[in-house]
């Protein structure tokens, strides 16, 4: 691994409020504090540290907003996508039932702008020459009054994924199809995904590291799609060009996820390190943690399979 | 400091514009020589001044076909240096992809700038505070500003010469959507979007003026603009005390009639000259530097007639 290790960079930058800044030192905000502990949570090289974990914690269920929503940073008025992240990162931890919950409500009552009845008459009167895309797909967005995108809805589904069944009402069932089919819909015509405009003007998008991974993580149930296999070539055969951590990380996680082979992570990304300290980025620390352990994962995978051929 | 010093004034109270036009035919060139002697003919008040530049930074782009060039970058911060600001620092919120350091690294920033975890801040990821816009264009009001952007002295705007497929030509001013942050946001910043391209970047503009603006046309990108386009060898870099007016400028140089795209003709009550009398020019003429850029149906409109 790099050094010093994410693991450590992590214990180490936690700042004295329990949250994490998007960098090292920066004021805590509630993304980077969510992945910091999921990421603390999945860590296999160690037992998550009580102490740490519960200060963070902490930290989320104080900037949670009354409507259940988290906004970026503490203080801020308005929730967003974070609230995906803050809710999968307490329901992993545990002891926070009341917030998660809180959370999922929010985020089911949120709904992106395009499907709402001027979007639609609009669409109806004027149709788009630019977009190619079905509008009554809808995931999530980014920040309310907005348009579904891959990321904030693959978050959104990763969160879902993540609970147990009894926890989704027929409603979340709902929210969660319609969320996959938005991905599918958005996919660029080769495989993989941009943020969120496979066709513009007619021309094919360009798929980008981050969103591909992120969307294929959250579909990971469908893996015999031909979508996905074709997004899954798309991501092997570009995996080498891939020049920033976090992106690797993100890739190196997703392919795990599937099952396919990759080079160690830590090989990767020394290079990168001794370049740019991976900018003491909170977020690519924490997602280089859950590809390694996604890559434990994959070995363990293998081995329970082996066992019981 | 720039953000308190932003200033609306009606185009008939404002004083004449001064655009500067280079020839460079290529990034091998020396840039920080060439840029110094022309920063020179500005009288620029940076002695002492925490200077930001803002380069189009929008994705890996091992050819840096899309994004500003690294190499200019570099020379600029060295310019300024060599006129006495007492830093300069490069900062970039790119729009689309959330990995900067895959941009960075992909474009090679830090052979030009280093170290680069000192010089280089990611303003997606950046400390925010609110911030009151001094215009209402849009509905916004209000918009979460970084900390990095509204504590410079000095901010130099430092785009690539593109077309652009939503708005016609992406220059200085909309080069300024790069400073509200994707941590508040998202990627894309969707609600500039959704309140219009064009009353957002007058609102941006309005709030946080770019002092300077520096475009790097030596190879620009005409067609389906700001990614997908081709590239288009022009040669040259436009500067300006003025945003609007080196964006008319560039429009010009691009055979396009600036009074048509819709957010320079907007600007140019407010923020800046679009009128070519109120623009005084040095170095090259638009005429002798003309290279007319391809550009998407939707924007045909926009073409000068006979590419003059």
């Amino acid at each position: 691994m790099p050094n010093p290790e994410p693991l450590e960079f992590l214990l180490t930058n936690q700042n004295s409020d329990g949250g994490w800044g998007y960098h090292r030192a920066s004021p805590s905000a509630v993304e980077p504090t969510a992945w910091a502990l999921s990421a603390l949570i999945s860590s296999r090289r160690a037992p998550p540290p009580v102490e740490v974990c519960a200060r963070a914690r902490d930290w989320l269920l104080q900037a949670q907003l009354t409507d259940g929503s988290w906004p970026p940073f503490p203080g801020q008025p308005q929730g967003c996508w974070v609230t995906s992240i803050a809710s999968e990162a307490l329901h992993l931890l545990g002891g926070a039932q009341n917030a998660v919950e809180r959370g999922l409500e929010w985020l089911l009552k949120e709904w992106p702008a395009e499907g709402n009845v001027w979007w639609r008459l609009r669409q109806t009167l004027i149709p788009s020459r630019v977009l190619r895309q079905n509008s009554s797909l809808r995931g999530w967005n980014w920040t309310p009054g907005t348009a579904s995108w891959v990321e904030p809805t693959a978050y959104a589904l990763l969160f879902l994924r993540s609970l147990p069944s009894e926890m989704l009402s027929p409603q979340a069932a709902k929210r969660r199809s319609l969320a996959e089919r938005m991905l599918y819909d958005r996919m660029c015509p080769g495989g993989g995904w941009n943020n969120g405009n496979p066709l513009v003007y007619g021309v094919a998008g360009v798929p980008r590291f981050g969103p591909t991974a992120w969307a294929l993580l959250a579909l990971r149930d469908h893996p015999e799609r031909a979508e996905i296999q074709m997004s899954l070539e798309w991501l092997k055969g570009a995996y080498s060009a891939i020049q920033g951590a976090a992106s690797l990380a993100l890739a190196h996680r997703c392919l795990a996820a599937y099952g396919h082979p990759v080079s160690p992570l830590a090989s990767a990304l020394g290079e990168l390190y001794s370049h740019n300290r991976f900018f003491e980025n909170v977020l690519t620390n924490s997602w280089i943690i859950l590809a390694v352990n996604e890559e434990g994962n994959g070995a363990a995978r293998s081995a329970g399979e082996a066992a019981t051929r | 400091m720039s953000f308190a010093q932003a200033s609306l004034m009606p185009s008939f109270t404002r004083p004449p514009s001064h655009v500067a036009i280079v020839r460079c035919d290529s990034y091998e060139r020396d840039l920080g020589a060439l840029l110094f002697e022309a920063l020179r003919q500005f009288d620029l008040p940076v002695g002492g001044k925490k200077v930001l530049l803002k380069p189009n930074f929008i994705e890996p782009d091992p050819n840096c076909v899309i994004n500003t060039h690294p190499a200019v970058v570099g020379a600029v911060r060295e310019a300024f240096l060599r006129l006495g600001a007492q830093s300069v620092r490069v900062a970039e919120g790119p729009g689309h992809e959330r990995d900067t350091e895959a941009i960075v690294e992909t474009i090679r920033l830090r052979d030009f700038l280093s170290p680069l975890l000192d010089l280089f801040v990611d303003l997606n990821l950046d400390e925010v505070r609110p911030v009151n816009l001094r215009t209402r264009a849009s509905k916004l009001k209000q918009l979460y500003l970084p900390r990095t952007v509204l504590e410079a002295d000095y901010i130099v705007s430092l785009p690539k010469l593109k077309t652009h497929h939503w708005v016609g030509a992406t220059l200085s001013l909309k080069n300024m959507f790069g400073i509200v942050p994707g941590c508040c946001y998202g990627w894309p910043k969707n609600v500039l979007h959704w309140v219009g391209v064009t009353p957002a970047v007058l609102d941006i503009n309005s709030t946080v003026r770019p002092d300077f603006a520096i475009v790097d046309g030596i190879i620009g990108m005409e067609g389906n603009g700001p990614i997908q386009g081709s590239p288009k060898p022009s040669g040259v870099l436009i500067l300006g005390d003025d945003p609007v007016a080196v964006d008319a400028t560039c429009a010009r140089v691009m055979g396009l009639v600036p009074e048509r795209i819709d957010y320079l003709a907007k600007a140019g009550a407010l923020l800046g000259h679009l009128n070519p009398g109120k623009i005084r020019q040095l170095g090259e003429s638009v005429a002798s530097v003309r290279t007319p850029f391809a550009v998407l149906p939707a924007f045909h409109k926009l073409v000068a007639a006979n590419g003059k």
